[in-house]
């Protein structure tokens, strides 16, 4: 069995973010990278059923982006993926959901993978639409927002988080794609001999021109912090006069009183 | 020197997250009941703390000391009591094997000891040889093709867990300094060595220290690290040297943790209406720790690199761990006084890294023995 798990370097989450000279993405100078979270549940995942299968499956990796990149890639190989695909694009910023998945789908496509996983979004871009155009392109069935996951017998049987706290159960024929939510599992800490292994897993480099085939179909005309709001209203004074003011203010500001 | 960056940023990044997950959320509970729960010390075994300056042929990681002490500046980050379990196995506990065992005892010991499935233990202090640790009364005396070792040997670290001690004894009693000296690897379960009593410290509740007693304890000669007599203080200077820059490391990862804490205190307290960050007194505070951090850590970084290149550290190593250990005790002292009476409460981890840090200006080597090695190197080199 082949399977294939996708995954996007993101900026640590707790780094102070600034637009970038463009004004279209922030600015990626100064910040720590790490695995984007939900493609961590998805290598874990991943790496679960490898186990699972044992030696009759094999577990790559593919990311796309600069040289940083690799580290995440390592990461991967570290927590148990076989082997690794860099894409190496020095722009993957420029580039929207729909070619990311074109670019993904192109590579994926005659290598005949049986299963599919990815993170149910970004944490950076944040569009969720990655992982099923992939699906879409390589006409793979697909499940999204996955809480749960089980494969046997050439089926998956993916439990998926609705609003609300429901939970839906469907289940996927294979070759399938999958999307990895939280809460899906807990992904195991790469040890650092596994990491040192990882130096002699094999990653193969593909310059990102053999792969983009498509043209943008959405701009990011604009990237900012939101506005910042104004400091908050002490009022002062005794209390009958405190509860007229705060009422004034609910009528006048709020929706709460009319 | 880095072999590898981007596979030594993933570790880093490894033991980054594990601090922040898995070990501050327990250090207040490793504290108060002065023992680390097993789980964590399997977490970290199964990380591959433990093996982080082994050779890779002993199953160890194999890293360069400037590799090493990028990991162990983020591991410092918890409390010392973390670093001080793989201490002795990264450390002084097992050094002495790598640098000058022999094969049989590198294949004999280094794999378990990358492991973590046994504890080195590193013996050299007594209750009269501290700072003039050349004046050591423990005795070996041949017997046969064995050797029968007499002494107490005080303060070692992880002795209550170790299952091998490094154990600096006197073989030519006609030799009174450095060269009758003879470093020992010796089990535990050897008949004639026992331990004492659990030391109650200041500070580092958690990480444990007891006297090691050798009362006709008698090994094999095949023990002597190197099968050589009269080298054991040699092998024990070549140790610290290494040593004592992981230790300056281990002050920088501290230091850097508890100015963090200071300034996110600083940050929230409010006084005079204002946070007191804004106060240039408690920005004076801020601004000479994290100076002083910073050339802390380039100090350490410097010589390591220095030792990666095979060149001599001995002053070197000396300088970073006297200006570390020294820097650690400002920035914690500075820190209880920027939380001001909160620092001085058990709720708050300033107060505890408080009384951790301050071990650091003693073992290994005390800040005046420091000073007194650097000054003697400089006079040699001029004589």
């Amino acid at each position: 069995m082949k399977i294939l798990v996708c995954i996007k370097q993101v900026p640590d989450m707790e780094s102070r973010f600034k637009p970038g000279a463009g004004g279209t993405w922030y600015d990626e100078s100064d910040l720590a990278w790490r695995m984007n979270e939900y493609d961590e549940y998805a290598v874990e995942q991943a790496v679960q059923l490898r186990e699972q299968l044992g030696e009759s499956a094999e577990l790559t990796v593919l990311s796309i982006g600069p040289d940083r990149v690799g580290e995440a890639i390592k990461k991967a190989l570290a927590m148990g993926c076989d082997r690794g695909v860099h894409v190496q694009d020095d722009a993957p910023a420029t580039r929207d959901p729909w070619q990311i998945a074109g670019i993904i789908a192109a590579y994926a496509k005659d290598q005949g993978y049986d299963l599919i996983f990815t993170g149910m979004q970004s944490q950076d871009r944040g569009s969720a639409q990655v992982g099923v155009t992939v699906a879409e392109d390589l006409g793979y069935a697909c499940a999204t927002t996955l809480v749960g996951f089980a494969f046997a017998d050439g089926t998956v049987t993916a439990k998926r988080e609705l609003e609300g706290g429901i939970k839906g159960v469907v289940k996927l024929a294979t070759p399938a794609l999958v999307t990895c939510q939280l809460g899906l599992n807990v992904p195991r800490y790469p040890t650092l001999p596994n990491i040192m292994k990882a130096k002699k897993k094999e990653i193969q480099a593909i310059p990102v021109a053999e792969l983009l085939k498509e043209e943008p179909l959405a701009a990011t005309v604009s990237f900012h912090p939101p506005a910042r709001k104004g400091g908050g209203i002490v009022l002062e004074g005794e209390v009958g006069a405190l509860a007229d003011q705060l009422v004034g203010i609910l009528k006048e500001k709020t929706a709460i009183l009319r | 020197m880095i072999k590898d960056e981007s596979t030594l940023n993933v570790m880093v990044e490894t033991v980054q997250k594990f601090v922040k997950e898995r070990l501050i959320p327990f250090e207040e509970q490793c504290s108060e009941n002065d023992e680390i729960p097993h789980e964590i010390i399997d977490e970290m075994r199964e990380l591959g703390l433990f093996g982080l300056s082994i050779p890779e042929e002993y199953d160890g990681l194999g890293l360069t000391l400037e590799e090493e002490i990028n990991v162990v500046l983020e591991l410092c980050q918890a409390s010392p009591i973390f670093r001080s379990v793989i201490g002795t196995n990264v450390g002084i506990g097992a050094l002495g094997i790598v640098i000058d065992g022999t094969e049989e005892q590198k294949k004999k010991y280094l794999p378990k000891l990358a492991s973590g499935e046994i504890i080195g233990s590193f013996a050299l202090t007594e209750p009269d040889a501290g700072s003039d640790a050349a004046s050591l009364r423990t005795s070996a005396v041949k017997d046969g093709d064995h050797y029968v070792l007499n002494g107490t040997k005080r303060f070692i670290t992880n002795a209550p867990e170790a299952s091998v001690f490094t154990v600096f004894a006197r073989t030519n009693p006609d030799i009174k300094g450095a060269g009758g000296i003879s470093a020992f690897l010796v089990d535990k379960g050897t008949p004639g060595l026992s331990l004492g009593r659990n030391e109650k410290k200041m500070g580092q509740w958690g990480g444990h220290v007891c006297d090691v007693i050798l009362d006709n304890c008698r090994v094999p000669a095949s023990a002597i690290i190197g099968e050589k007599e009269g080298v054991g203080f040699k092998t024990a200077m070549k140790v610290l040297d290494k040593s004592r820059t992981h230790i300056a490391a281990v002050c920088v990862g501290a230091a850097t943790r508890i100015l963090d804490e200071a300034l996110r205190y600083a940050v929230d307290r409010k006084q005079f209406n204002k946070p007191i960050a804004d106060f240039q007194l408690i920005q004076a505070m801020l601004a000479d720790s994290k100076a002083e951090i910073y050339a802390a850590r380039c100090m350490v970084l410097e010589t390591a690199r220095k030792y990666d290149l095979k060149k001599n550290i001995s002053t070197e190593s000396s300088c970073s761990k006297l200006f570390a250990s020294e820097m650690v005790c400002r920035v914690a002292d500075r820190a209880v006084q920027i939380l001001g009476g909160s620092g001085y409460i058990r709720d708050y981890a300033v107060e505890r890294f408080y009384r951790d840090v301050r071990l650091f200006r003693l073992y290994e080597g005390t800040s005046q023995i420091q000073q007194l090695i650097i000054a003697r190197n400089m006079i040699k080199d001029v004589s």
